[in-house]
């Protein structure tokens, strides 16, 4: 019953009244109109306490048992009912993640290191059901100032717009899909205290691009796919007089959407399964000249790609997980003529594979303790151009790490880690990890 | 920040007409209660909502059996064909990184998980526990069994956190139906 509705029924009645009605008339209407509104005023008032007495009814009924509604829904009622909130729109979330690590080489012990690796700070926005935003800043090495040697960054800003169920665009800066850590590097996700060197060496975590990324999906969620168009590598960057390009290329000419050179765009895609559970198998390929057309730049067509494959398989307490990576860039025979003499030239092929065994052996409560093992195997030069007879330089030897440790989490969200690791070509790096990790 | 409503406190549950309707527009909708319901039981099973508070006994057996972050209490309806007792139907939400997962567990009259359903999701990742045989992992399980992932449920690698909150919430409501439903007429 509404109130409203009532006072304009009467209006009505009063306005559609003949104004050329007699006044015994009128007398005769408005006494009908009173004893109309007094059943009005009566059906209101058997509302009111109706719904007083509604209200007074106990809403937890009898404890210790389970008993049925006071008014006992019947099966077509419910098709209208959907016990989920409203629409989350507008939302921010807050959510970070962070570790600390302490480095004690075996031989050369002066070069003990402790280290605030990372703080990541990230803000989640949903705009609508859609349309969400994602953001995350870090900060590495704790300070950061014009004599420090912290940086603070933005390493991801991205869109997503879903376009149907099956459907995403992503669109910013986003991180690459590639390998195993590359999306999902926070600590408390994969094991020792530094990320494996086959995920920093050759495929450069954490890897992102600025560009538009569509992510599909089948049905089932078994299988997922994503290609995109985005920012690719600035080979016009590399130092030959400096190691950085011997202990990761792509890392030494990476741009991370920072005033990026974007002639040249590069095309990636991906696919993953996992239709077992417990198991993800996929790969990755990404490729994209590299030159920009920078004026009197000795590589114009330069090119770098990179592919991997990767599976991670979980059953029971097991963790155990490989990859192979594998990065070429082309046509730098002429730019590495112009390096002959320095000591870091552009190498033709890199590659990299590990292969991990972990084995939560003990948990208790929240707690948790997780061996492993890993082995891998890396080249950052493993072929460069040939540049004729006593120029072209020696492939680098294959460098091969064993690593021993374990994780302990006092919960989902913080590990203590531990390692020992083992290098096979420079023995000097041998070295004792601990860190400490966080997620939320 | 919202994600840390932990949901320890008694429940109770409400008749279902009082429930919020859902705008037609839902993104990461992909069922609705009723087609939950229908997945979930045979044809022609009635479904009667239920109310239900604990006693501080009850709920420390859930809160034991496992502790979710929630924003609402589980719902449940009594499931009957032809006037017995088929089941019991809950729906429930917990947290996947940072948003809700709603989803609908069903319970047999053996007390076992009939089947798990994901009603909503709403985050960029994770959307993998959607899958059939990940969720298929959950049927014939009861109070006696570990439910934890990473032991008897298989993880999907990249949605860790959804698989665990999902798994620790069919856990609880196993334990709350053991606690409070179990051997209702």
């Amino acid at each position: 019953m509404n109130k409203t509705a009532i006072v304009i029924a009467l209006g009505a009645l009063f306005v559609v009244s003949p104004l050329y009605a007699s006044e015994a008339d009128l007398m005769q209407r408005l006494d009908k109109l009173a004893s109309e509104l007094e059943n009005v005023k009566s059906e209101l008032k058997k509302l009111k306490e109706e719904k007083e007495a509604r209200a007074k009814e106990p809403q937890a009924p009898v404890a210790m048992t389970a008993s049925t509604s006071a008014a006992p829904a019947s099966t077509s009622s419910q098709s209208s009912i959907t016990p989920m909130r409203t629409a989350i729109t507008n939302q921010t979330t807050l959510f970070g993640y962070g570790e600390m690590n302490y480095n004690r080489p075996r031989k050369d012990t002066s070069q003990t290191q402790a280290d605030l690796r990372r703080a990541v700070l990230g803000v989640g926005h949903r705009f609508d059901e859609k349309t969400e935003l994602g953001m995350e800043l870090e900060f590495e090495h704790a300070v950061t100032s014009a004599s420090d040697k912290g940086e603070v960054e933005v390493e991801q800003l991205w869109i997503d717009h879903h376009l149907s169920d099956k459907l995403t665009l992503r669109a910013g800066l986003f991180l690459v899909p590639v390998g195993l850590i590359n999306e999902r590097h926070e600590p408390t996700t994969f094991y020792g205290v530094e990320r494996n060197f086959v995920e920093t060496a050759i495929i450069p975590t954490t890897w992102r691009e600025g560009g538009v990324m569509l992510r599909g999906n089948t049905d089932d969620q078994a299988l997922t796919w994503n290609v995109g168009v985005s920012t690719g590598f600035d080979l016009t960057k590399w130092n030959a007089n400096s190691s950085d390009g011997r202990e990761s290329p792509l890392r030494s000419i990476h741009q991370e959407l920072q005033l990026a050179k974007a002639h040249d765009l590069s095309v990636l895609g991906a696919i993953n399964y996992r239709g077992i559970p417990g198991l993800t198998v996929g790969g990755f390929i990404f490729t994209g000249k590299a030159a920009h057309r920078m004026p009197a730049f000795a590589a114009p067509d330069a090119r770098v790609s990179l592919w991997d494959l990767h599976a991670r398989w979980t059953p029971g307490a097991w963790d155990l997980s490989a990859l192979y990576a594998k990065g070429t860039i082309s046509n730098t025979q002429a730019l590495n003529l112009t390096f002959v003499g320095s000591p870091t030239l552009v190498p033709k092929e890199f590659w990299g594979w590990y292969a991990e065994a972990a084995y939560k052996m003990w948990n208790q409560g929240d707690y948790s303790l997780a061996p492993f093992i890993r082995y891998e195997r890396f080249n950052t030069a493993a072929k460069f151009a040939d540049l004729g007879a006593g120029l072209t330089p020696e492939a680098a030897a294959t460098e091969g790490v064993a690593t021993v440790g374990a994780n302990f989490k006092l919960n989902a969200n913080v590990v203590f880690k531990a390692d020992y690791q083992k290098f096979k070509v420079d023995t000097g790096r041998d070295r004792f990890n601990l860190g400490l990790g966080y997620m939320f | 920040m919202r994600k840390s409503a932990m949901n320890r406190s008694c429940w109770t549950l409400v008749p279902a007409t009082a429930l919020v309707a859902l705008p037609a527009a839902y993104a990461a909708q992909y069922l609705s209660v009723e087609q939950a319901q229908q997945q979930l039981f045979p044809a022609g099973a009635a479904f009667e909502p239920l109310k239900l508070t604990l006693t501080a006994a009850q709920q420390q057996r859930a809160d034991s059996a496992g502790k979710v972050m929630s924003s609402f209490e589980p719902r449940v309806w009594r499931v009957r064909a032809v006037d017995k007792l088929i089941g019991h139907f809950f729906v429930h939400e917990v947290i996947g990184k940072q948003d809700f997962i709603t989803y609908a567990v069903a319970i047999d009259g053996d007390g076992k998980v009939k089947g798990v359903e994901i009603l909503a999701y709403r985050e960029s990742h994770g959307y993998e526990i959607r899958n059939p045989r990940w969720r298929a992992q959950f049927v014939g399980k009861g109070t006696h069994d570990a439910i934890k992932l990473d032991m008897d449920i298989a993880n999907i690698s990249g949605a860790t956190l959804s698989c665990r909150h999902v798994t620790d919430g069919v856990r609880r409501i196993l334990a709350l139906y053991d606690a409070a439903l179990k051997g209702q007429p």
